[in-house]
């Protein structure tokens, strides 16, 4: 697998202040990788530079192999890029917007654009002006999809879209992938990219702090389990099951975390019997912070 | 036609056609009383100023066609509402648009900063040209109605060409500001500042004991040759274009190394 994206100790300061603190990563071909962050923790400093909007104090960036500081016009034909404000003049239509950006890349097909603009239910022969927030966040979409382009960088591109067309772009993505598309998408929220990514990244205040597959992630998750016996809880059976931790009884109910195959915990409680039992999937989130806690101390203290 | 630069001329469209047709319109109007001042009242109207003044107002010779045209209509009205235009698109040109937030996803195309920028100036410039010929036309017009004979097509034409390169001076001065700075504030101010400066050095550094001084100033290159009266003064024209031409490297070396803002 060829490497699109390649961070080689990327900096970034304004001033006094850090952008970027010398970023290592690489987005492999036909992956779809999920930039995770706070607000302010680096993410847009990170696509800015890819896009040769902002240059870097230190490092260097490349696509596809080649520095982003140069070729940049031949790079940019093979990118399709989602500001993270998305803003175009507001007197024109949607239709005379998409059409002048598809010129910009030497023309786009129109059924694509139709066919695009139909699924997100985008109007375009709508003012911009008078679009919501979501609506022109959908033609952000429709001009970053349109030419099919073989890396798409995505800055927060759900933000402002209902969840069910929320939905439809995570469709997209998959068809983007299927289509061997590399994908580099940010968000502030695990749980928007978890759905499609392969790969997730969590930076904080300029530093990777945490890199990971999703399949991974998910193994390792441990479940939330509630159980409400006619009876008495078996704690003592529950207590023996190496798979549990964190019991809590109280009363008939039990409280527990289940990490690993939840065969054994089924054979015990297949000998009681149950009026309730409640399994949740905790915050993948919190999940993939604790785990790398200890990895940020070190990480801090050495700074 | 490349399309950065035509689609900034497509969307200035209504504030260039107001700009071509009030420039034309406020040229022909006051080029139109040339009968009124030809009797020589204008002329004794002002005898009575210092003749400083009269030479920094251009007005040492209001009798003629030529001499009338050169002080009222093209030494001030027309270059300044003209100049206005210029320096309003040289704001927008880059720094304008970066505050408005465009330049990031323009920027994301395959389109270089240099062609952005060079796309821009071409906008102006074409801008500028049709403004000049929209004077043009309107001073063939208002001409044999107002006396205005003495000055020949040509001669409007040279002073007309003048006036689309002083645009374009300004014009492009703005701009680069814009591309250097990326503020569209400094770009107005510096452009306005700078177009002030240089009329009033025109002006008067003939009484200050400071001819030379004059050569530092567009407006000098622009009507100091009299077009009017002289047709193409290529020197001055050369002046002009070849000051355009610099800030635009300027312009497009220093958009080319900095950062864009947010």
């Amino acid at each position: 697998m060829s490497e699109v994206i390649r961070l080689e100790k990327l900096t970034k300061t304004y001033g006094r202040r850090r952008g970027l603190a010398g970023l290592d990563l690489t987005v492999g071909e036909g992956e779809v990788f999920g930039y995770l962050g706070p607000n302010g923790a680096g993410k847009s400093t990170t696509i800015r530079l890819l896009l040769d909007l902002i240059r870097p104090t230190d490092g260097r960036a490349l696509l596809f192999g080649t520095d982003c500081r140069r070729a940049v016009a031949h790079l940019r034909r093979r990118i399709g890029y989602l500001p993270g404000d998305f803003t175009v003049a507001p007197r024109q239509r949607v239709e005379q917007c998409l059409d002048h950006l598809a010129a910009l890349r030497g023309g786009v097909p129109r059924a694509r654009i139709d066919a695009l603009a139909g699924r997100l239910d985008l109007d375009l022969g709508a003012r911009i002006g008078a679009l919501s927030k979501g609506n022109r966040q959908k033609v952000g979409l429709v001009q970053a999809f349109m030419h099919r382009p073989d890396l798409l960088i995505l800055d927060e591109p759900t933000s402002g879209l209902d969840p069910l067309v929320q939905q439809t772009f995570l469709d997209l993505v998959r068809e983007a992938k299927l289509a061997g598309q590399t994908v580099f998408m940010s968000s502030h929220v695990l749980t928007e990219v978890e759905a499609v990514a392969d790969r997730v990244g969590m930076i904080r205040e300029g530093r990777l702090v945490a890199l990971d597959t999703v399949a991974q992630l998910r193994d390792r998750a441990a479940h939330d389990v509630e159980i409400t016996f006619v009876g008495p809880a078996d704690q003592a059976g529950l207590a023996a099951l190496p798979e549990v931790s964190d019991l809590v009884v109280d009363g008939q109910t039990a409280r527990l975390r289940l990490s690993g195959s939840p065969d054994a915990l089924i054979r015990l409680l297949a000998g009681h019997r149950l009026a309730r039992l409640r399994v949740t999937e905790p915050d993948l989130e919190h999940l993939f912070l604790a785990h790398y806690r200890t990895d940020d101390t070190v990480e801090a203290s050495r700074a | 036609m490349p399309e950065v630069m035509t689609r900034t001329l497509w969307e200035g469209r209504r504030a260039l056609a107001g700009f071509a047709a009030g420039t034309a319109l406020v040229g022909a109007l006051y080029a139109g009383f040339y009968p009124q001042v030809a009797d020589g009242a204008m002329g004794q109207a002002v005898q009575g100023f210092s003749p400083a003044m009269r030479e920094a107002l251009r007005m040492e010779d209001l009798t003629s066609a030529a001499g009338y045209l050169g002080s009222s209509v093209f030494g001030i009205i027309v270059p300044l509402v003209a100049v206005i235009w210029g320096v309003a698109t040289g704001a927008r040109a880059i720094a304008g648009e970066e505050e408005a937030g465009h330049l990031d996803l323009l920027l994301a195309h395959p389109v270089s900063r240099t062609r952005v920028v060079l796309d821009r100036f071409a906008a102006l410039t074409a801008g500028a040209a049709l403004i000049a010929a929209a004077v043009w036309v309107a001073m063939l017009a208002v001409r044999p109605g107002a006396d205005l004979g003495d000055v020949g097509v040509v001669e409007f034409a040279a002073q007309c060409l003048a006036l689309a390169l002083l645009v374009v001076v300004f014009g492009t001065l703005t701009l680069a500001i814009g591309a250097a700075t990326g503020s569209r504030g400094a770009a107005l101010g510096g452009g306005a500042a700078a177009v002030a400066l240089t009329y009033v050095i025109q002006a008067l550094a003939g009484q200050l004991g400071a001819g030379a001084l004059r050569h530092l100033s567009p407006f000098h290159h622009y009507i100091g040759g009299e077009p009017l009266r002289h047709g193409f003064q290529w020197d001055g024209l050369a002046t002009l274009a070849g000051t355009a031409l610099v800030l635009l490297a300027v312009a497009v070396l220093s958009f080319d190394r900095r950062d864009l803002a947010t």
